[in-house]
């Protein structure tokens, strides 16, 4: 106990007291506080994100079979493949659907943002309703498409017969190569649309109403408007849009296995689907996963591409 | 309330201490448990059957049993997850070459199978070719499921026309059924069912994918040149462009729903249209399999199996699910009525079951003079046979010849990717 000049006795700090002033004052510490707090995030990267991603090209560049013990080969598998005319096909598949899928679920997400920017009545309702296709499961609602382009029940074919817009039975969708891409491009651009159409218009709402009055006031129509003005201050959320929608539209798994199953004739087969086929039904995982880490090296460049640019745009 | 003693308390907190150490619980609190993953059968009255199999089981032997099911497509990449964890369920469903991919982790079952057949007779050859692997049974044959012809008798008799007894035959009777409107169903699509008719119509012609030493391809002979040229006229004249985007029902609702007039698959059509009470089940039929030039009958045979995972810590209890479900003839029996002769037994002297004399409509699954394979005979299975399978070349190769690539060129595109596929 110790006294005071004053003749005030103050009590000195317990030791149990004394440790979480301790350690108090060195949680205050900025070096001590972030990493705790990035730590658990940083853990869970390392579980869910850079172990399985290091099981992956680990897999890629050996010979596994699922419960059997490999050896490292390299890049023979990456080479192989390259030989398989059911692999080449699915590389040219994969750009040919991602690219004809971005192009229209940009243009498409531009209007439809455009429009849902309007005064309209219900706009809570309407913005609601637009996002459905990509709340509802991918694999049900992909179901819902196989059946209106069922061969036998196809609801597009009877619509189209009965405005006679198409002669009987009216396009095998799933059984003629350009048709089947067709189907499965339509149905991914149903699904992915919701995304562009709400981030272009979260884009939109974020940009100044004045500057659209002062290039009214200086004469400037609707489209000068959105070529001078929407579209220069979108270009940073229009390359995430297309950054995020290139990755995901390249790995689609569920439309495909759905609706076409690679079908016919590989001709919709996506490195996702032939992953799947071959590594998981048949048993390679090493050739499984070098199917899909193909085009790691090029979506990584890609990413840095596009981050640089929306970077640029930024600053 | 009661008092406590020190002697009790004592005790009660050195025991609780020794099983929380040991993890062994005592013999008081032990209770066996297993575990079953299957396949969502496509005769759905044998899954409720086995589900009380396993109560039965339960009360019979103190050993718990938890059957779990999952679609088909998803068995592969399931049993990939438990392998590679090594960690899941101590049963599995399996079928094709199964037995043959997940070897090294599958318990040894030979003495098992030797019980069974002892009292059932042989295994069927079927059965034997997937699930013996290296000489070791590594799965035990459970039932079979075949494909058969199935046809709108109503519509042939009809039109009066003769019930097809080679694959030639059907041709003809195909011609008149496409100008009634009834086409025939042959799927020729990125589905097994396209293998499982396209395997029986090769090997009736005496052709084959791979040579019986798992190594050669045999694709591009004079047999597979003569079944491309059969399957293009066949798409010409007497089936429609849809089968090109078939999944492995398609044919099945084809016939149900009223429009094809000859499909060829497993009983499952008919027993839906029966037992839905539709229109179609009165006018649909079976008959034997279609013979080669030669009189060879050759079918699709898909058996099922049981196999252990050898992670499984219940081993033995696993046996003995095994043997009361398909080693007591009464059970077995009660198994196999429940699924209405789409699952049959698969040991030779259970072959004639009274299952067969449940419906008139089932005589024609006796198939005497037919034999029976799985995908890729005669090549023993392995995992290039079953990516053989799996990537539907022999679909493809068919496809691209009905769409326009020459036979020559599609017979070719086939052989070089079995070519790459066997070196790899």
């Amino acid at each position: 106990m110790a006294t005071a000049d004053a003749g005030v006795i103050v009590a000195a700090p317990r030791p149990r007291f004394r440790l979480r002033l301790r350690l108090r004052e060195w949680l205050n510490r900025e070096e001590v506080l972030g990493p705790l707090f990035v730590t658990p995030a940083l853990l869970l990267l390392l579980v869910l994100v850079a172990y399985p991603f290091c099981m992956a090209v680990y897999f890629s560049l050996s010979d596994a079979f699922i419960g059997r013990p490999s050896q490292f080969i390299g890049i023979r598998n990456f080479v192989n493949l390259w030989e398989s005319d059911a692999f080449r096909q699915t590389f040219q598949n994969a750009f040919v659907f991602t690219s004809i899928a971005i192009a229209f679920k940009l243009v498409l997400g531009i209007t439809l943002a455009l429009l849902l920017n309007q005064q309209l009545w219900f706009k809570r309702w309407i913005r609601g309703a637009v996002l459905l296709p990509w709340v509802i499961s991918t694999a049900l609602s992909t179901l819902g498409w196989w059946w209106m382009f069922n061969s036998l029940y196809s609801v597009v074919n009877w619509t189209g017969i009965a405005l006679e817009l198409m002669d009987p039975p009216g396009p095998n969708w799933l059984g003629q190569k350009y048709y089947a891409m067709t189907a499965v491009i339509v149905v991914n651009i149903w699904r992915g649309l919701p995304f562009f159409a709400i981030t272009i218009l979260a884009g939109l709402m974020a940009i100044p109403k004045e500057l659209y009055e002062a290039a009214e006031a200086d004469g400037a129509g609707p489209v000068r408007r959105f070529w001078y003005i929407t579209l220069p201050l979108l270009k940073p959320v229009l390359g995430i849009v297309i950054l995020f929608s290139t990755i995901f539209t390249f790995s689609e798994f569920n439309i495909v296995y759905v609706l076409t199953n690679g079908g016919p004739i590989n001709s919709t087969h996506l490195f996702a689907t032939l992953a799947r086929q071959v590594g998981l039904e048949t048993g390679r995982i090493g050739e499984g996963a070098a199917i899909s880490l193909y085009l790691f090296p090029v979506l990584m460049f890609v990413v840095w591409a596009q981050l640089k640019s929306v970077r640029k745009e930024v600053l | 309330m009661n008092k406590i003693s020190r002697r009790r308390f004592l005790t009660t907190t050195a025991g609780l201490a020794g099983i929380l150490a040991s993890g062994i619980p005592p013999a008081r609190g032990q209770q066996r448990e297993i575990s079953y993953l299957c396949w969502n059968n496509f005769a759905p009255a044998s899954d409720k059957k086995l589900a009380a199999i396993g109560q039965r089981f339960t009360k019979d032997t103190g050993i718990k049993i938890r059957i779990d099911h999952i679609a088909h497509p998803q068995q592969a990449a399931k049993y990939a997850s438990e392998v590679q964890t090594q960690a899941g369920h101590d049963l599995v469903e399996m079928r094709m070459h199964f037995p043959w991919l997940y070897e090294p982790q599958l318990v040894d079952l030979s003495d098992l199978v030797k019980e069974l057949e002892k009292k059932h007779g042989p295994a069927l050859s079927s059965a034997r070719e997937t699930a013996m692997v290296k000489g070791v049974w590594r799965a035990v044959p459970q039932y079979r499921t075949f494909f058969v012809a199935c046809y709108r008798e109503d519509l042939f008799k009809k039109a009066g026309l003769k019930v097809p007894d080679t694959w030639e035959d059907l041709y003809t009777a195909g011609k008149e059924l496409k100008k009634m409107g009834h086409p025939v169903g042959i799927p020729i699509a990125q589905n097994y069912d396209t293998i499982s008719t396209a395997g029986p119509v090769l090997w009736s012609l005496g052709g084959k994918e791979v040579e019986k030493d798992g190594k050669t391809v045999a694709i591009g002979g004079p047999q597979t040149v003569e079944m491309v040229e059969w399957y293009k006229k066949m798409y010409r004249d007497c089936m429609e462009p849809e089968v090109l985007s078939w999944t492995d029902a398609s044919n099945n609702d084809s016939l149900v729903a009223g429009k094809a007039g000859w499909i060829h698959n497993p009983v499952s059509a008919y027993l839906t249209a029966r037992n839905r009470k539709m229109e179609t089940a009165a006018g649909i039929n079976h008959h034997r399999s279609l013979a080669g030039p030669n009189g060879q009958r050759h079918e699709t045979d898909v058996p099922r199996h049981i196999g252990i995972w050898k992670f499984s810590k219940n081993i033995e209890p696993a046996k003995e699910w095994i043997r009361y479900l398909l080693g007591r003839r009464e059970v077995y029996d009660e198994y196999v009525m429940s699924g209405d002769a789409f699952n049959l037994p698969a040991y030779t002297s259970l072959v004639d079951h009274p299952v067969l004399k449940t419906d008139p409509k089932f005589a024609a699954l006796r198939q005497e003079g037919v034999q029976f394979h799985c995908y890729g005979w005669p090549a023993p299975a392995s995992d290039k046979i079953q990516l053989i399978t799996n990537s539907f070349i022999l679909p493809n190769m068919i496809a691209k010849a009905v769409t326009g690539t020459s036979t020559k060129e599609a017979i070719a595109w086939g052989a070089n990717e079995m070519k790459r596929i066997l070196a790899g």
